[in-house]
């Protein structure tokens, strides 16, 4: 210890408890409250001394908790509660040390105990004096000079954040108007402290200080931080520093922001207290959140029960400059209403939108559901909400579809907000010279998505146009593999490796377990009795060195850690101290380090699930940390070294579809150095796209195709097989083996990945007189007709496109996604070439999200008509004889029939899956969803990858899309592929499954119940477990029912042990004996005297 | 109930584990009744173990793993929701009951809601009373010592 | 394949209460494959068993665990006889040949059955395992396109369905296939739906399990001199 270290300090180091009211670390001490006392022994005897400010003396004894002691502290507490009858936080502490009243007569009203460190946090940290303690005796008191409000006062609540009594009332002190720290984190809900993370899911995770708002950088005063931080982390000095960088390729994902909802003053945002925007509401929703998940009104903190969202705010608003549509809102709305509903099932949902664009993989199927669970959809834009006192609910006026009027109230109204691109990179893009749109978003094609007007610079995600997490993710990862091609050359060159000390054999040593337990600082000393765990640990088997430290992961103590497993020749270790989830790759590592190998370390959580959880029971926190510590004992004796095996990786990619995804990945594999094998049925690649004859922004697409078949049959890297189809695939991640059945026989190649690219199909519609009449036909082959020259209309013909056909049914409860602004750029098309025909399209819902939505309105504007109907009044359709055709359609808004006799009738069928979908899905064992479209990994986070390693999916397989979107997926797919073939060999966890032959019994249960399809029937008919497939979810092991399969570092006596050492062994009487193989009987030993009966035959 | 309750958490490493330590950077308070023992996915909890764990005489376990539908392994916690039913059938004939079984479901970031279920099969096991195949802790502590000493003398004799 | 499941705890504690020492034997064939009696099955029905032995007050009663490779065939059984000899009961996990295979040879401990043998089978799928064969001695899975009628039509009918077949399923229990709609939809597979018009000649039972206990013997294999007379 220091010199002058006081006895609270050096008890609090040591992990020794003492309650203090007036201490406060960071703060000189004072000796106020005279709570801390403690006995120490002088010459002339025991004394009682206020350890918060006695300093420590060479070999001093202390006692915390004599008779003496404890009796002077209840007098004192007695003291306190009379002097401060009305502080809740005062009786709380008191009942804790056991004190429930005060026998003397208690002032009629008071918080304060006079302990001065309001005063002193004034005075001394922040030198403003704005209030000092002024009376004497029973007049004594806390308040600012003359008692009255002083501009002395910052406002910087620091009094009110000491007060252990919560006596401060700030509006008592100050002359100006306090305001509360609202931060980003909880969206501007809660006040926040000003040192704090952006968000709650920042990373890194370290907090910074928030130099606008900090009184040390505001005034020089406080530093209370740099003095608490025991970890020495603060750190003021810090200044913004420019590296330069030398790269190859720039990604640019600046995100995006929230439109400013204060632009639409009329939603009252800011103005009413109830009224918040969708990203706040999701922090109400968060179980982490500002309400711990409970959905509360600003206003009053009660549970609203009648809920609004209005959708498009700063959406497709061109008179506020923001004629785009934001693409994810109306799934968001409808995700939080949905949680809405599952938070307070009768809380009443209504959403207020324009068109419900459900666009994506399952989102109609979800929609739907919404509906179903009593979510209100009303087609309207509202114009303004407004509050309805004094219960400030709010009120908003909307006509609804029949042209009625109405008059709702809600207790709250959420705002779905656009999306506006990073304002960050607005001045930066100059610099960078990057060209962005209108509206401040990358400038991209739609056939080269991620490529900005700058080669080099990609971009990906939100930037580039509002989307949402799955497109994002593709898009981002399609811009990491645009980077690699560029980077081929300089990949892997960057690259620095550890080296570890050759690892120790322990096979034969007893257990000889190392535990280290740790203070956190205070996070656990503070509430767990460190030492008396560390007394206790020492007392169970194996273990042969406990201490405790405090800080286990600082660096000293890790070479502390090293020193002692040398010195003790220690083969196991424990680290008690935080979660594992973040320090166990710390300390394995620190076990490398000292030539252990890193499974011999074992975890005890005694700060997430102890004392911070166990805070206000010290004793019951020991207890329990001595368990846990206990149990990872009983593990660690039994943990046994494990080694990690690679496995080699063919660096080849098997890509099955040669349409636009297929040859986009394949191309962007090849240009990254990976040889690829590209498979297509038919007999020339290109797919389904040359039909397609323009996108949307007008880039030819036949001409792209055959620009990149161009490429493709040239590339060096990619060998082409038409005609073809894989028969078999085998093997695994990194080592596939397939047959390829091609019209001059069988091959096999061998690749390290699979990407199914396989495509789909428009339905050819068997309503609205499709195939028997010559003026009927699909989008598509309408895009076709066109691209051709081949579109003919009579002077002044009515085309008339229907939307929808057979799709968002009960029978097909998808959107195709495409077909919406397909329907538009065709009648711009056709309004293009024939300006007298007349252009109707009837629809249910525009989807024409993200900027399509300018083309929607051109489209408008250019004098197409657009009218809707309900789903359940379709238009009506009959075809004379005369080869006429008679269209009738309830336009929802006029609420009447129009009747048509069109010239043509386009119609928008669905996307649906290629017919051999299920061969591709049972070659591969991969799952297909209900809509017949390949099943990703996970539909947010894992778009391109199929839950079996080393498979990936892109392009309209995986669901309908456009076709920038499918080259974004195909290149993604590259990315994450590159993520296997750029390595030599693949690392295979050490904790897989593995089979003991000898007991498999090939049953194979373990082979029906792995999802991952790991277990295989080896050699003998045995099961055995594919290492590089197994993802160590220990399911099969769990079922064997001969016990021939174990988990590795999760096996029964590593379980067993640790529940045994926290229950202690099963009695004597019922031990079960371990089923160990039994012995022949000895030779010696004859069968009767055995007690076995002669078998009814011998031979011999 | 004089003494508390034992009750063994069995819980995924990916959710519950990881909503556990949420509702500890929360400080959200609990019943100190809960020890959890982590593991890869709840799709590796076995019978065995909750049997051998109410053998040993612990008063509840409680297993927690994924949402159902967003398990890290795809499937485990749906295996183990079904062996856990089984574990409770048995219970039931034992006569143990199987309300001292219990399986839950969360996401990691819902640590409020591990601090629930944990105060909630806390109270529950309170309502129940201790195991009926319970040791006194005291009895089970001093059989500790005795291995300890017993393993103190042969790590002390190894090391000569 | 065996199929059995496993009694209920109370069932097999009432039988073994009265020992005071217990041998649970698992087998390592059928009724491991069958998810009912093998080292994991042991595993949780000896520590239900004790338990349940505690709470029902038997305190004093020791139940410990084995699994053999096979409880029908006596170079296994053997490797059990030492130990055998310090219980007074056994208890297994075996089908009923196994029980009584045990019991044959330890004369002096009462063995107990553990499972409920249930059938002649196979596994449906993942959990589910259906009855196949009836061993009635006297197959004619030729006459009925590979599906047992004998076993499989609830009737045991041998010259096409009852009126109750409903799409496929069986008028006795809804979840059951109409065996005869199987033979059917095979046959019209096979091509020889013909086959069916042949009147079938009713089941000659003299070979099924109502003469009594049955007997195989094959006279080649039999050692002179050794073994019970053929």
């Amino acid at each position: 210890m220091a010199a002058g270290t006081t006895i609270l300090d050096a008890a609090r180091a040591m992990g020794i408890a003492i309650p203090t009211l007036c201490h406060y670390r960071g703060m000189s001490p004072y000796g106020a409250c005279r709570v801390c006392l403690v006995e120490i022994d002088t010459p002339r005897g025991p004394r009682l001394v206020a350890s918060c400010s006695h300093p420590v003396e060479e070999a001093t004894t202390v006692r915390t908790a004599t008779p003496a002691v404890l009796a002077s502290r209840r007098t004192v507490l007695q003291l306190l509660l009379a002097q401060a009858p009305d502080s809740q936080e005062l009786r709380e502490f008191a009942r804790e040390l056991g004190v429930e009243g005060t026998p003397l007569e208690a002032k009629p009203e008071g918080k304060c105990i006079l302990c001065g460190l309001c005063v002193r946090v004034c005075n001394d940290l922040m030198k403003r004096g704005a209030i000092n303690m002024f009376g004497r005796g029973a007049a004594r008191q806390v308040r600012p000079a003359f008692g009255e409000q002083t501009d002395q006062c910052q406002t910087c609540g620091a009094c009110v954040a000491v007060c252990p009594t919560g006596a401060i009332d700030l509006a008592k002190i100050t002359a100006r108007r306090p305001r509360q720290h609202l931060t980003s984190y909880d969206q501007y809900l809660r006040p926040r402290p000003s040192i704090d993370l952006a968000h709650p899911q920042a990373a890194p995770r370290v907090p910074a200080i928030d130099r606008d708002n900090c009184v040390h950088f505001k005034t020089g005063q406080c530093g209370l931080c740099e003095k608490v931080c025991q970890a020495g982390a603060i750190d003021y000095d810090q200044q913004a520093k420019t590296v330069d960088l030398d790269v190859g390729a720039v990604v640019l994902t600046p995100g995006f922001q929230a439109f400013d909802a204060t632009r639409r003053m009329e939603f009252g945002y800011k103005l009413l207290p109830n009224v918040v925007t969708n990203v706040q509401f999701e922090r109400l929703l968060s179980a982490s959140g500002p309400t711990a998940g409970h959905i509360r009104r600003p206003s009053d903190d009660k549970a609203p029960k009648r809920l609004a969202f209005i959708q498009c705010v700063g959406s497709r608003d061109p008179k506020l400059g923001r004629p785009y549509c934001s693409s994810v809102c109306c799934m968001a709305a409808t995700k939080e209403a949905i949680m809405a509903k599952d938070h307070e099932p009768d809380t009443d949902v209504t959403i207020f939108y324009m068109d419900l664009r459900a666009f994506g993989k399952d989102f109609e199927r979800y929609y739907n559901r919404a509906k179903q669970l009593g979510v209100k959809y009303v087609r309207c834009r509202p114009s303004a909400v407004q509050e309805v006192r004094p219960a400030n609910t709010l009120s908003i006026a909307y006509l609804d579809e029949d042209n009625r009027s109405h008059q709702s109230e809600f207790d709250m109204v959420v705002l779905s907000l656009g999306l506006s691109p990073s304002a960050t990179l607005q001045e930066q893009a100059q610099r960078l010279d990057v060209m962005l749109n209108d509206w401040g978003f990358a400038c991209t094609d739609e056939l080269h998505p991620m490529d900005t007007s700058r080669p080099g610079v990609f971009v990906g995600g939100a930037f580039q146009e509002p989307k949402d997490i799955p497109d994002t993710v593709m898009q981002a990862s399609a811009a990491a593999a645009r980077a690699m091609s560029l980077l081929v050359k300089a990949r892997g060159t960057a690259i620095r490796t550890k080296t570890y000390p050759p690892q120790r054999d322990v096979t034969d040593e007893p257990p000889r377990i190392g535990v280290f337990i740790c203070h956190c600082g205070s996070n656990i000393a503070s509430v767990v009795d460190v030492e008396e765990v560390v007394r206790r640990t020492r007392q169970l088997p194996h273990v042969a060195l406990a201490e405790h430290n405090v800080y286990t992961c600082a660096d000293d103590t890790q070479d502390i850690i090293k020193d002692r497993i040398g010195q003790c020749r220690l083969n196991r270790v424990i680290v008690a101290s935080c979660t594992p989830r973040t320090h166990e790759a710390i300390f394995r590592d620190t076990l490398r380090d000292a030539g252990l190998n890193p499974y011999l370390l074992e975890m005890a959580n005694i700060r997430d699930q102890c004392s911070w959880v166990h805070s206000t029971r010290p004793q019951a926190a020991t207890d329990k940390a001595a368990d846990l510590v206990a149990m990872a004992v009983g593990r660690a004796a039994q943990l046994i070294p494990l080694s990690e095996q690679t496995s080699p990786v063919n660096k080849a990619a098997m890509v099955i579809g040669g349409g636009i995804a297929g040859m986009t990945a394949a191309l962007a594999m090849a240009d990254q150095g990976f040889p690829v094998h590209l498979v297509e049925r038919a007999a020339e690649l290109g797919g389904i796209a040359p039909q397609v004859y323009r996108t949307l922004d007008g880039m030819n697409v036949p001409a792209f195709v055959a620009q990149t078949v161009d490429r493709v049959l040239k590339h060096p890297k990619i060998k082409q097989y038409l005609q073809s189809t894989v028969t078999k695939v085998d093997g695994h991640v990194g080592d596939f083996t397939s047959a390829i059945a091609t019209n001059d026989g069988k091959l096999e190649v061998k690749h390290g990945v699979v990407v199914v690219a396989t495509g789909a199909v428009e339905l050819k519609p068997t309503s609205f007189g499709y195939g028997q009449s010559d003026r009927v036909m699909t989008q598509l082959e309408l895009s076709s007709k066109i691209g051709r020259g081949e579109m003919k209309l009579p002077q002044n013909a009515t085309v008339v496109m229907v939307q929808c056909v057979e799709q968002r049914t009960d029978e097909r409860p998808y959107c195709s996604r495409v077909c919406c602004t397909t329907a538009v750029r065709n009648a711009l098309l056709i309004k293009q070439q024939c300006p007298d025909a007349r252009v109707v399209v009837l629809y249910r819902d525009m989807r024409t999200y993200g900027f399509r939505e300018l083309a929607y309105q051109q489209a408008r504007q250019g004098g197409v008509l657009f009218v809707r109907f309900d789903a359940d009044a379709p238009p009506t359709f009959e075809l004379d004889s005369g080869g006429v055709i008679d269209m009738t359609v309830r336009d929802s808004i006029l609420q009447q029939d129009l009747a048509m006799k069109p010239d043509l009738l386009v119609l928008a069928a669905p996307i649906v899956g290629q017919e051999d979908r299920q061969a591709i899905s049972s070659l591969l064992r991969v799952p297909i969803n209900a809509d017949g479209f390949f099943l990703e990994a996970h539909v947010k986070l894992r778009p391109v990858d199929f839950a079996s390693e080393g498979l990936f999916l892109c392009g309209t397989a995986h669901a309908p899309k456009f076709i920038s979107e499918s080259i974004s997926q195909a290149n993604a797919v590259a990315a994450r592929a590159a993520s296997i073939l750029s390595r030599e060999v693949m690392p295979v966890s050490a904790q897989i499954a593995c089979v003991d032959p000898e007991k498999c019994v090939s049953c194979m249960t373990c082979v029906h119940v792995c999802p991952y399809l790991a277990p295989i029937v080896g050699e003998e008919n045995k099961a055995q477990i594919q290492p590089t497939v197994c993802m160590g979810c220990g399911s099969c092991t769990s079922e064997c029912p001969a016990k021939a399969i174990t988990l590795r570092h999760y096996v029964d006596t590593q379980i067993l042990g640790a529940i045994e050492r926290l229950l202690g062994e099963i009695d004597e009487s019922t031990k079960a004996p371990a089923p160990a193989k039994l012995a022949a009987p000895s030779e010696g030993a004859s069968l009767e005297q055995v007690g076995i009966a002669k078998p009814r035959w011998t031979k011999g | 109930m004089d003494q508390e309750p034992v009750i063994l958490a069995l819980c995924c490493h990916y959710c519950a584990y990881a909503a556990a330590d949420m509702a500890g950077s929360m400080r959200l308070q609990y019943p100190s009744s809960v020890r959890i023992l982590r593991f890869p996915c709840t799709g590796k909890i076995e019978v065995n173990y909750v049997l051998s764990a109410f053998e040993r005489g612990i008063d509840g376990v409680m297993v927690a793993g994924c949402l159902e539908g967003g398990c890290h392994y795809l499937e485990g916690n749906l295996r183990a929701r079904r062996r856990m039913e089984r574990a409770k059938q048995l219970l039931d004939e034992i006569g143990i009951g199987s309300g001292r079984l219990e399986m839950f479901n969360l996401s990691s970031a819902e640590g409020p809601r591990f601090a629930e279920i944990a105060t909630q099969m806390h109270n529950r096991i309170v309502k129940l009373g201790l195991s009926p195949l319970r040791r006194a802790r005291s009895e089970v502590l001093s059989g500790v010592a005795v291995m300890a000493q017993a393993s103190a003398a042969a790590i002390a004799g190894e090391t000569k | 394949m065996i199929v059995a499941d496993r009694k209920k705890i109370p069932e097999i504690r009432d039988m073994v209460c009265r020992h005071k020492r217990v041998l649970l034997v698992g087998c390592g064939t059928c009724v491991t494959v069958c998810l009912a009696g093998g080292e994991r099955e042991v595993g949780i029905l000896g520590s239900a068993v004790r338990m349940s032995l505690k709470l029902a007050g038997h305190t004093g009663v020791q139940l410990d665990e084995c699994t053999i490779e096979r409880q029908c065939e006596d170079a296994f059984i053997d490797v059990l006889a030492p130990r055998v000899k310090d219980y007074d009961a056994i208890c297994s996990l075996g089908c009923g040949a196994g029980v009584q295979t045990l019991a044959e040879r330890f004369p002096s401990t009462p063995v107990y059955p553990g499972l409920n043998t249930q059938f002649i089978g196979i596994l449906e799928s993942q959990g589910v395992w259906t009855e196949k064969c009836l061993g009635c001695g006297n197959c004619r899975l030729g006459e009925f396109a590979g599906v047992c009628p004998i076993t499989r039509c609830a009737k045991r009918l041998l010259n096409g369905p009852c009126g109750g077949s409903r799409q496929g399923k069986c008028e006795v229990d809804a979840d059951r296939e109409c065996a005869w709609q199987r033979i059917y939809d095979r046959c019209v597979a096979l091509g020889t739906l013909e086959q069916l018009d042949a009147i079938a000649a009713p089941q000659d039972w003299s070979t099924g399990i109502d003469g009594g206990p049955r007997k195989v013997v094959r006279e080649d294999q039999c050692i002179v001199g050794l073994g019970p007379k053929a």
